[in-house]
């Protein structure tokens, strides 16, 4: 019975703390409103910003395929082929004096190594300083290049069939294989504009998580209703944890609406596992209300827990994450103090699962460290806490 | 006459409001019909009275009564939405007129009076300066000011450092520190202690022989009977409005507190 | 057995002391009222007795519990109104009132005679949201909210304060009427005439009570007599009755001067005779003076003036 009680008194919290998220429907629509702008405003600029990307070949063999390939590329409405040039040098040069914005170098005598030896090179070269194109670029000529495979295998097999006429199972369909490889220049870290995208997650659940799970467990002590919950059999830290879970349900609300904009709208190729970006990222939210839980239990005004969460939380996360700078070209001093900051953990992570499409075991320190924060941030904040004014 | 104050009367002149006697010569406020409506619900409903020049007007009413409401228009802080008042010369119907009224107002409530993380000179300085003052009035007469309230050595020590009462004292001499015609004071004694409650009193009695008209509001009954006058608001109404003698006499009461809880018992409107 | 205990208090914020050592005694189905101005101590003895803040020294014993080591036990049963409306806002009265009721594991109906009187003036605005009450109503959902699950003993901090008098005069009916009903009320308020609503009543000034006792009893150990004058013009009057070197003390009480003389040899009738031609002397006539029985806050100026002087 008393267990059942506990349970029913608990819930009356929880559907409080629900009545005062959805009562303040303006602060409601800003965290909503908020995440879906940002994502959509850069979706927009990313549409635009991907179309005639000026494209300089260095072509040594020029062979059938290279030049059949070229105007493929030409002619794709995304590329315009802007400058030929006479070797790897000339990409830098090309690149500087903006003539051109990816480069396509082909290695010598590119057909036959494609078809013979199933081992043609090209490199895409990109111009790393202009982030917006990156990553998308290399992606359609990824798309153009192995669409352009297929084609020549199929060509290289009726070329076989006409010319052996007794094609046994012993001589199969040569494999043709055209290995496309990607640097970035001026750029190394792969820096893409997609980052946005999990930066964007990072700064909005921290700011949701942490600042309002603070504010509104210090508004309790401000408007003095704190002194009435600790005044009866309730257990203080059941008072807590009733605030997080409605911020934890916005959260994870707010975290499937980015991630469905990112996906349907802007076309941020989720290429790792849905299942693992979508669980990172509730371990985050959990981080990130720990810390407001934490910012609650040291502080005793609204203001206070504000600029705390802004200051203290939001810029770091937005300087520190590699969210907007990379953390690679920071001095040593920054980039340890990075370490402390746990969206970068939690940005680094989502890139290499959303992005560069690797599994969990590539992003697997990064996580744990996370893990590590959470019980870190936990324990201090049950520490902390007090049942007395 | 400046230029200003001419325009101002033509503007009146035009508008049918020329200086047409409505304030008498020896008022301070004066209103007719006076009305707050918000949305359907009549806040301050029709309420005509006058303040004498020089007169301590105790204006009562029960929590949500429209007191504070009529206190907020008749300090210029709220339009009303019909009717006609006027206070100190200025018509509230015209903006430039409440403009001008500011200045010759005080105001001092419980909660918002002094800033509490500046020192004592500096909430002197800063009002005299916010009503525009010149410097070499301020500094004069904040030493005579500090002098008199016996602060003279307290004039460096921030306000939250002082005592309730000392504050309350403070409060006051700063919001008649501009010599305004008017002082309006929304419950200024609560939560002091009967001697100091007292001690205040005693300076809204000197501020009033000084000739400022004092425009008070009180919880506190006995301080009903210091007035001269008092008004007793019931659902945005004026039910009565004597001295306190007479009204006691009227309503065979014994103080003050028994006229209020007559009166104020029959409120019908609930919040 | 006592509700209350409390023996030699003390608290202390940095170097200043809010408490010096604040004893006393509440019974079972008493009222105890903590009377004096902001900033004597009296939120500081509530919040320790509801085992919100420690004492620096001192004990204090709730329906037997101690304070700092019982507290669980004492959370559970007494009720407690903090000095500001400490009521959520945005939810409507009725949420207020059920929500606190699942806080200690009961419910609106299983006590609803319990706050019956009280919550029925709320009823037809059970749905409107708490912020938009007036000073009133706010004041009486809030002693519904701590009564709802029936405590045993009720602290209420400054319940009136701000309050119109209309409203007070009943609030404290409801107190007497839940007295009826065996419950102990510990209660402070700035406000001295509620001081005779009290079963007994403590005096308290800058952290010590300067007198506990029923006011009755108070009110009978004033033993100088009183004297109320009053004349034409009062404000003068006050001035010059001041400056009568054989005048103690002398304060505005409504509608006349409260007036105590330096004891002496004079009788009271030689008071008067003495006060009258002193004040015409002064140009005053018409003056009226009476020996009045002194109330609660003449006993409270009183010893706060002793204290002062000592």
């Amino acid at each position: 019975m008393g267990r059942m009680k506990d349970f029913k008194r608990f819930m009356s919290f929880v559907g409080k703390e629900f009545n005062h998220i959805l009562r303040d429907t303006r602060t409601l629509m800003v965290l909503i409103v908020m995440p879906v702008v940002m994502i959509v405003l850069f979706g927009f600029a990313l549409s635009t910003e991907i179309k005639d990307v000026k494209v300089a070949v260095y072509d040594p063999s020029r062979d059938a395929a290279t030049s059949r390939l070229i105007s493929q590329i030409d002619a794709s409405e995304y590329f315009t082929v802007t400058a030929f040039i006479d070797s790897e040098e000339g990409v830098l040069e090309a690149f500087r004096s903006n003539s051109a914005d990816i480069a396509l170098v082909f290695e010598d005598n590119f057909y036959h190594r494609a078809v013979h030896d199933s081992d043609g090179r090209l490199q895409v070269i990109v111009d790393g300083s202009n982030t917006n194109i990156g990553s998308m670029a290399v992606f359609y000529v990824s798309s153009i290049v192995s669409s352009f495979q297929k084609e020549l295998a199929q060509e290289a097999a009726l070329n076989q069939a006409a010319a052996g006429g007794s094609s046994s199972s012993a001589e199969a369909v040569p494999s043709v294989q055209i290995h496309t490889s990607t640097r970035m220049m001026y750029n190394p870290q792969m820096k893409s504009a997609f980052n946005f995208v999990p930066g964007v997650m990072g700064m909005i659940l921290m700011l949701v998580c942490a600042m309002m799970t603070s504010v509104s467990i210090v508004r309790e002590k401000e408007r003095g209703t704190m002194e009435v919950l600790l005044v009866s059999p309730v257990k203080p830290f059941s008072v807590i944890l009733a605030k997080a879970i409605p911020y934890f349900v916005v959260s994870a609300f707010i975290l499937l609406t980015v991630l469905c904009l990112s996906v349907f709208l802007i076309k941020v190729p989720i290429s790792g596992s849905l299942m693992w970006v979508v669980l990172v990222s509730l371990l985050f939210i959990l981080v990130s209300l720990s810390i407001g839980i934490l910012i609650s239990t040291l502080v005793a005004k609204q203001e206070v827990a504000i600029l705390i969460s802004g200051m203290v939380l939001m810029l770091p996360t937005m300087l520190l994450s590699g969210m907007l700078f990379p953390i690679e070209s920071m001095p040593k001093v920054l980039q340890w103090i990075s370490w402390c900051v746990p969206a970068k953990w939690y940005i680094d992570s989502i890139k290499v699962m959303m992005i560069q499409g690797l599994g969990i075991r590539y992003c697997l320190d990064a996580v744990l460290i996370l893990c590590g924060f959470l019980t870190v941030i936990t324990g201090l904040s049950v520490f902390k806490f007090k049942d007395r004014l | 006459m400046s230029r200003g104050e001419n325009t101002r009367k033509r503007i009146r002149e035009l508008l049918g409001y020329a200086d047409d006697g409505f304030l008498r010569e020896d008022e301070v406020i004066r209103t007719e019909g006076l009305t707050k409506c918000f949305g359907d619900f009549t806040a301050v409903d029709h309420i005509s009275f006058s303040v004498n020049k020089g007169e301590i007007f105790g204006f009562l009413g029960a929590n949500g009564a429209g007191k504070t409401t009529a206190m907020k228009m008749l300090c210029g802080l709220s339009k009303p939405t019909g009717g006609r008042a006027v206070v100190a010369g200025y018509d509230l119907h015209f903006n430039s007129d409440v403009k001008r009224l500011k200045k010759v107002i005080g105001y001092m409530s419980q909660k918002f009076s002094l800033y509490e993380n500046l020192r004592v000179w500096e909430n002197i300085r800063l009002f005299g300066g916010i009503y525009g003052m010149k410097d070499r009035d301020i500094a004069e007469k904040t030493d005579e000011l500090l002098q008199r309230l016996d602060l003279t050595e307290q004039r460096n020590r921030m306000v939250r450092d002082l005592p309730l009462g000392w504050k309350q004292k403070l409060a006051f001499s700063v919001a008649i520190f501009h010599e305004p015609r008017i002082v309006f004071l929304d419950e200024p004694t609560g939560g002091v202690d009967p001697a100091t409650r007292r001690g205040f009193w005693e300076m809204i009695y000197d501020a009033a022989e000084r000739g400022i008209t004092v425009f008070v509001t009180t919880h506190y009954m006995d301080e009903a009977e210091y007035c001269n006058r008092v008004s007793i608001m019931v659902d945005g109404r004026i039910e009565a409005l004597d001295s306190p003698a007479a009204l006691k006499q009227r309503y065979g009461a014994s103080g003050m507190d028994e006229v209020f809880r007559m009166l104020a018992g029959r409120a019908k409107r609930e919040e | 057995m006592y509700s209350v205990e409390a023996d030699n208090l003390i608290k202390r914020y940095g170097s200043s002391e809010a408490l010096r050592g604040v004893s006393f005694r509440v019974s079972e189905g008493e009222i105890f009222g903590i009377i004096g101005p902001d900033g004597a101590g009296k939120t500081s003895i509530f919040r320790i007795l509801t085992t919100l803040i420690l004492p620096d020294g001192g004990s204090a014993r709730v329906l037997g519990l101690d304070v700092v080591q019982d507290y669980h036990g004492i959370r559970r049963r007494v009720g407690y109104m903090p000095g500001r409306f400490s009521l959520y806002q945005d939810l409507s009265v009725e949420e207020n009132l059920r929500f606190f009721a699942t806080l200690f594991g009961t419910t609106i109906e299983e006590n609803y005679d319990l706050v019956k009187d009280i919550y029925s003036y709320l009823e037809p605005f059970r749905k409107r949201k708490a912020g938009a009450l007036s000073g009133g109503m706010k004041q009486k959902l809030a002693l519904s909210c701590a009564l709802i699950h029936k405590p045993d003993v009720l602290f209420l901090d400054e319940p009136t304060t701000g309050v119109d008098p209309v409203s007070r005069k009943e609030f404290w009916t409801m107190l007497r009427r839940l007295r009826e009903q065996g419950l102990s009320i510990v209660v402070s308020t700035p406000y001295m005439d509620e001081a005779t609503l009290c079963d007994r009543i403590a005096l308290i000034r800058k952290g010590i009570f300067l007198d506990t006792d029923t006011p009755a009893d108070i009110i009978s150990k004033f033993t100088l007599p009183l004297l109320a004058v009053s004349g034409p013009h009062m404000p003068s009057l006050l001035r010059d009755i001041r400056l009568i070197p054989q005048v103690f003390s002398c304060f505005a009480f409504g509608d006349t001067h409260h007036v105590v003389m330096r004891p002496g040899e004079l009788s009271l009738e030689a008071q008067i005779n003495f006060l009258n031609t002193a004040l015409h002397a002064k140009g005053h006539s018409g003056l009226s003076i009476k020996p009045i029985r002194p109330n609660v806050e003449d006993c409270y100026m009183y010893l706060d003036t002793l204290e002062e002087h000592s």
